[in-house]
């Protein structure tokens, strides 16, 4: 599918890598698919569950049982993917394929239902300099973050480390709503969108929803000089398995 | 009677100093479902000592020994309390605060 914009061709030239299908990965799929990106990288190893369905809008009834990817995939050529445009990666990004996955992308959207993941994806991706958005949404709440391809003001800026591992709940514990994820993933999408034609203004840009209030809200966020991915004098500097650990004390 | 008028001034000042809390969903448990409560202090460090009275527990979820935990932001106004003075953040009357921890899902 084409635009009719003068971005048309950047799109078409450009390749994203979609980092879980679920909540958020499927409406930022659709609107990138439909803008006109040239390339969709869909990372996902899970099957679609009838607990999906409420809020993963690129399934139905009849994908129940079978894997995400091959569903997505058929959803997003009927709605006008250009055939040969999507690869479907049926892995989960891992420390051993993070690098060499956010490399052969301009763009990461990174909507992860654990944190282990999304702190890999953000040194993944500031290692390899590229940009990436952060999405995630629980209950009521939705959070969008964006990061330049320069990878400063970065995601442990603003979150420093993994939780331990019942101090904050996911989604599957949590319960997550459709309206509300739907939301965080067409921000997602908007936001990579804005990345990919270079423009600036979204990034270091922290949006939150609440869905209760109804009411949207960015605050700006500074690097942190003691930054461990970004700072001054990171620490992170390669991909090591046990940091993506939790810490296994109960807060 | 100067005695007196002291002691109302003061309790006039502490009641300027109530700040707006918001409430994230996961500690909504804490606060009986509300999503913003209202609170005393004239520091962030002092607001959270008024919610751990008023709401066992909230205190735990937001700081640790070394200070706010590490997955959690406290914004006063528009301003993360890290780029302010953290915890020794100075309140005014009626300021907003907002309580942001990371979450993850979708």
């Amino acid at each position: 599918m084409s635009t009719s914009s003068p971005d048309s061709s950047a799109l078409a030239d450009s390749t994203a890598l979609i980092v879980g299908v679920g909540g958020l990965g499927c409406p930022a799929a659709s609107i990138l698919a439909r803008a006109g990106v040239g390339r969709l990288l869909l990372c996902d190893d899970d099957l679609v569950e009838i607990s999906n369905l409420h809020r993963q809008i690129l399934f139905d009834e009849s994908d129940v049982g079978c894997d995400k990817l091959s569903a997505a995939a058929r959803a997003l050529e009927r709605a006008g993917a250009r055939a040969g445009s999507i690869e479907l990666i049926r892995t989960r990004l891992l420390p051993d394929n993070a690098r060499e996955l956010v490399r052969r992308a301009d763009v990461i959207l990174e909507g992860a239902d654990n944190f282990a993941t999304k702190f890999l994806c953000a040194d993944a991706c500031r290692l390899e300099r590229k940009s990436v958005v952060h999405g995630a949404a629980v209950r009521w709440q939705a959070t969008v973050f964006s990061v330049g391809p320069e990878g400063r003001p970065c995601y442990r800026c603003l979150f420093e480390d993994l939780p331990s591992g019942d101090a904050a709940p996911n989604c599957a514990e949590a319960g997550v709503l459709g309206p509300v994820v739907g939301l965080a993933g067409a921000l997602m999408a908007d936001r990579a969108l804005s990345a990919l034609l270079k423009d600036e203004k979204s990034f270091a840009e922290f949006s939150s929803y609440d869905g209760r209030r109804d009411r949207l809200r960015a605050v700006p966020v500074s690097a942190r000089e003691s930054c461990r991915l970004c700072g001054s004098r990171p620490e992170i500097v390669e991909i090591d398995y046990d940091r993506y650990l939790p810490p296994s004390c109960a807060a | 009677m100067s005695l007196f008028t002291n002691r109302t001034s003061n309790r006039t000042t502490k009641e300027n100093r109530m700040a707006i809390v918001r409430i994230p969903t996961p500690l909504r448990t804490l606060t009986g479902g509300e999503e913003q409560v209202q609170a005393a202090g004239d520091t962030v460090k002092e607001l959270i000592e008024t919610l751990e009275k008023n709401h066992p527990g909230m205190r735990d979820r937001l700081l640790d020994d070394k200070g706010v935990r590490r997955f959690v932001n406290i914004y006063v106004g528009d301003e993360d309390i890290r780029f302010l003075d953290g915890l020794s953040t100075k309140l005014k009357s009626s300021d907003e605060v907002s309580i942001v921890p990371a979450i993850a899902g979708g």
